[in-house]
């Protein structure tokens, strides 16, 4: 491991978070609150890394009060497959309204400029303001910010808690170790480097570093989340395809593409099979020129796709395709073992799009609130567990003896000289987690095939990561880590045999009440799952009818 | 993807190279940074939104490279628009634009 052995730098900290999103930024803060020294290192910058600093979403910023907090955990309690916990919903709720209208607070911003029952909703501010905000209040509270420092190598001591992380700064050109008494990973989901808005930092590291460090991974056969945007763009912004109509290649207007008024993925999915669609947004509303300029103001990253190609969304016709936006916006990720976000593996704690979000999301999308409601709670639950743990450890944990696990694609083998081409694996891969036939709609051959496929790709980035420049080392790392989180994908979607949440199974067409459980997958060179109980029984529905919403 | 660094209006500040979340942009001595791994460009438009001069054009297209002209960019109020549309740049604020969408509302309704 040539490069990462040259001097560097290196820091001990109490509790080091690895991220640089919402979820990482929060849980940042939250250690600090609580007396910690913290660093935190991004792949990126902290305040433009992640899907949320180049989209939006707003979080659900609501009172305890009953009768305004059920509709948000059964809004998609069904639709998740009742895995969803409203025990956790509690919680993330209630740490939500105590601190997301800090954001509006720190950045000196008025009241937002919704109301839902006569109560702000909190989501005016678009992702890279409100990044921009948080970026400042972490620098604030005298957290260490390492931008363009990717994580590659979780540490462990003796015992196996995980200890602190190595990577390489990038843009300095020299190796990072952190030593520290706990580890927060809020470094994102897994979207293939589809280019879906903000997502190709997203890469699933966080997931193999977890597992290396010995974690295991929970939901991620609910990883096949794709979101519609202009064909050739990047913007998966999905709320306003509640005005779309669509039309085939004839012009033909498409119908059944949007359910109880919100667009249904999968029979996008299936016309996109057949041939080319198109979108106008004209329904709803959307054809009254206030209404377009109110919507033009509210999603200016959607808009501004539409300005540079030089079309109007309100009344020509534009071409979309389906991108996959994997578990960033899907459920997947390591699991949480216990109710302070922390995982399987002592010292090592898991927050926002790193995690699973089955605990408030069930096997559904919580696009457009839920999940910036789970990136909230879980930030501020993990950053307080970590400095916690970081007290109870005391002197002790910087004096401990560590080492690093990273394994494949970081440690040249000794047996051999060849190395395999990280842009040919990346290929390789989304040649099997892209296409909408073997990942929507999935069945027994389609997932054991792709398996096949992509185990051949373990095989080969068993050879030696190419390391010769910064690049080349994160990308060699990060080629390891899709092919590990697609491997897990389609594992955990063949164990479970029926259709829930996302996961579809056209084998399997029907929900098996028998399968209410949680998979917990894992495993590198061999895979393996387990059925986790859900601890809450079902909930039953409250009288009204439960609202269907795919955003 | 990103296509343009305006050589005329770039002060090589390297805020792009600093934000660009997948580190597409290298620093160059005295001059404006360089667009050293266009193909590594997720199309975020993020540069564009902290780019203090607006001299900077990321395309639409994700995926492949399109040709693009700088005076026609200008002509057509591209360059800079995102910053704009944001209430990022100079004598504007993303509070005058929530004041917008909060009028609009009162008039058309909140959208969804």
């Amino acid at each position: 491991m040539n490069k990462l052995n040259e001097p560097g730098l290196e820091i001990n900290a109490d509790v080091l978070v690895i991220g640089g999103g919402p979820a990482a930024s929060w849980a940042a803060l939250a250690a600090a609150e609580r007396g910690a020294k913290v660093v935190i290192a991004d792949k990126g910058y902290l305040g433009a890394s992640g899907a949320f600093a180049a989209s939006t979403s707003g979080a659900k910023v609501i009172p305890p009060i009953k009768e305004l907090r059920d509709p948000v955990k059964f809004e998609r309690y069904a639709l998740g497959g009742h895995l969803a916990q409203h025990s956790w919903w509690d919680r993330l709720l209630d740490v939500t309204f105590e601190k997301a209208p800090k954001i509006y607070e720190w950045g000196g911003y008025e009241t937002p400029p919704y109301n839902t029952n006569g109560r702000p909703a909190y989501r005016g501010l678009q992702g890279c303001e409100t990044m921009r905000i948080m970026r400042k209040q972490v620098k604030k509270a005298g957290v260490q910010i390492l931008d363009h420092s990717p994580a590659l190598e979780l540490l462990v001591d003796d015992e196996g808690a995980v200890s602190g992380a190595r990577g390489f700064q990038r843009q300095e050109n020299r190796p990072w170790t952190v030593k520290a008494a706990a580890v927060v990973m809020a470094s994102g989901g897994c979207a293939w480097l589809s280019k879906a808005l903000g997502c190709n930092t997203n890469t699933g590291d966080g997931l193999l570093m977890a597992v290396e460090a010995g974690g295991e991974l929970s939901s991620m056969e609910f990883s096949a989340h794709y979101v519609p945007a202009p064909k050739h763009s990047s913007v998966t912004k999905s709320a306003y395809y509640r005005f779309a109509s669509f039309y085939d290649e004839s012009g033909k207007v498409l119908d059944g593409l949007t359910k109880n008024g919100h667009r249904s993925t999968s029979a996008i999915a299936k016309e996109l099979l057949k041939g080319k669609v198109y979108v106008t947004l004209n329904q709803n509303g959307a054809d009254n020129p206030d209404m377009q300029k109110l919507l033009r103001l509210q999603q200016p990253n959607f808009m501004n796709a539409f300005d540079k190609i030089g079309v109007d969304p309100f009344t020509e016709k534009w071409e979309i395709t389906l991108l996959l936006e994997g578990t960033v916006r899907g459920v997947g990720g390591i699991r949480i073992a216990n109710k302070d976000c922390g995982t399987t593996v002592p010292g090592l704690f898991a927050a926002g799009d790193a995690a699973t979000r089955e605990l408030n999301c069930g096997g559904f999308t919580g696009g457009a609130g839920p999940n910036m409601t789970w990136a909230i709670g879980s930030g501020n639950i993990a950053g307080w567990a970590a400095a916690d743990h970081a007290r109870s450890l005391g002197q002790k944990a910087t004096e401990r003896n560590v080492r690093g696990v990273g394994r494949t694609g970081l440690v040249s083998s000794t047996e051999t000289d060849a190395t395999y081409d990280a842009n040919a694996v990346v290929k390789g891969v989304q040649e099997e987690i892209f296409p909408l036939d073997k990942n929507i709609f999935r069945t027994e051959k389609g997932l054991l095939d792709s398996l096949a496929k992509l185990n051949q790709l373990w095989s080969e980035v068993q050879k030696n990561p190419v390391q010769g420049t910064a690049q080349e080392l994160q990308r060699s790392r990060e080629a390891v880590g899709l092919v590990a989180a697609a491997r897990w994908a389609y594992f955990a979607g063949l164990e479970r045999k029926e259709t829930r949440g996302m996961h579809k199974r056209l084998d399997y067409p029907q929900l098996d009440p028998n399968q209410r459980h949680y998979l917990a997958v894992g495993g590198l060179d061999k895979l393996w799952t387990r059925p986790v109980p859900v601890p809450e029984a079902v909930v039953p529905q409250p009288a009204k009818e439960e609202v269907a919403v795919h955003a | 993807m990103i296509e343009l660094i305006s050589q005329s209006r770039c002060i090589n500040c390297d805020i792009c190279v600093e934000v660009c979340p997948t580190n597409v942009f290298d620093p160059v001595p005295g001059e404006a940074p360089v667009i050293a791994r266009q193909s590594d460009c997720q199309t975020c438009f993020l540069c564009e939104a902290y780019c203090p001069v607006d001299a900077m054009f990321v395309a639409a297209e994700a995926h492949e490279h399109v040709e693009v002209n700088e005076e026609d960019l200008i002509a057509k109020g591209l360059l800079g628009a995102y910053r704009r549309n944001l209430g990022w740049n100079k004598g504007n604020s993303p509070e005058i634009r929530m004041n917008e969408m909060r009028e609009l509302q009162r008039k058309v309704g909140a959208p969804f």
